[in-house]
């Protein structure tokens, strides 16, 4: 998958019990908290998965709130952060299959769906281990790495993830 | 369900995003997330509770799908793809997926032709040979 390292701009929110004379603490503080509002994030519609943050390129001045006494820091700082791209080809690994497609993960994106009318050549075989099977490309089974094109994908707001439609119908997709 | 209407990676009809900010490789994520994990372990003995599931699951995937490891090797793929008129996108795309004909290059990468900046085989040919030597050496 492509990564981008993107530079983002947010509002760091510290408590009055973080605030210290010395200002080394405070930079710390600054950082440790970022990161830790950063990764409860864990992705945006705009910017897709934020994986990690790479550079601090500058801490602002900051503001008092007169009513709570927390100050806000306007942190820009550089982040890892993977999207996902209609038209990409993908790389997962078969997570649950079921007649009706199968489930992959592939790196962050943990919900990605393929169709039974998109995998091309592979068709359903039912068992206490069900595969998906080509006679001329292969088995795909769980646990197997795919290569997959991205048909399209949502941005589901209340879970904070992408979902992902896929497909096998294609040259050179298929099992790695 | 749909992504954005007009948008088409095998186009090349991608974010803005992705045409500003630098857009890097498995194998080049895969250092920078060790290092990142490195440095953490060093600050505290409980890395892995202080990285996201986010990063647990990108660092796995990135280890798992680079076909280059070693720094020297990285740099190098890097580049040999940056020779060719190619978008940030589409060098990411090809140095993680590796094909190994043009015709597979180009089914990877449609836009590669499309947008008629490279015309002809031979020159992927180059390209994926130069890429197979810097395998080989590693």
């Amino acid at each position: 998958m492509v990564f981008l390292e993107a530079e983002m701009s947010s509002n760091v929110l510290l408590s009055p019990e973080h605030l210290t004379p010395q200002g080394l603490l405070l930079r710390k503080s600054i950082i440790t908290r970022l990161f830790e509002d950063i990764a409860n994030k864990k992705a945006s519609k705009e910017h897709g998965y934020f994986i990690a943050i790479t550079s601090l390129n500058s801490i602002g001045e900051g503001r008092v709130r007169t009513l709570t006494g927390d100050v806000l820091f306007p942190v820009n700082f550089m982040c890892l952060t993977q999207k996902p791209t209609k038209g990409e080809v993908l790389t997962g690994i078969v997570d649950k299959i079921l007649k009706h497609g199968l489930f992959l993960k592939s790196g962050p994106i943990d919900n990605i769906f393929i169709s039974e009318k998109l995998t091309g050549e592979y068709k359903y075989v039912p068992g206490e281990n069900p595969v998906f099977l080509s006679e001329k490309q292969g088995k795909l089974a769980k646990g197997v790495s795919v290569r997959f094109k991205v048909v399209g994908f949502r941005w589901m707001e209340a879970e904070r993830h992408f979902q992902l439609l896929g497909s096998l119908a294609g040259d050179f997709l298929g099992p790695i | 369900m749909s992504g954005e209407e007009e948008e088409n990676a095998a186009e090349l009809k991608i974010g803005d995003e992705f045409l500003k900010a630098k857009c890097l490789m498995n194998c080049e994520v895969a250092l920078i997330l060790d290092h990142k994990y490195e440095q953490l372990q060093q600050m505290s003995d409980d890395a892995a509770n202080q990285v996201s599931q986010v990063f647990e699951k990108s660092l796995q995937y990135v280890k798992r799908f680079s076909r280059y490891k070693n720094p020297d090797s990285v740099r190098q793929v890097r580049e040999v793809l940056s020779r060719y008129q190619l978008a940030e996108f589409e060098l990411c795309v090809l140095g993680n997926l590796c094909p190994e004909t043009p015709d597979e290059a180009i089914a990877m990468v449609p836009s590669m032709k499309t947008k008629g900046r490279i015309d002809d085989d031979e020159q992927i040919e180059k390209m994926l040979q130069d890429l197979s030597l810097i395998k080989k050496f590693e």
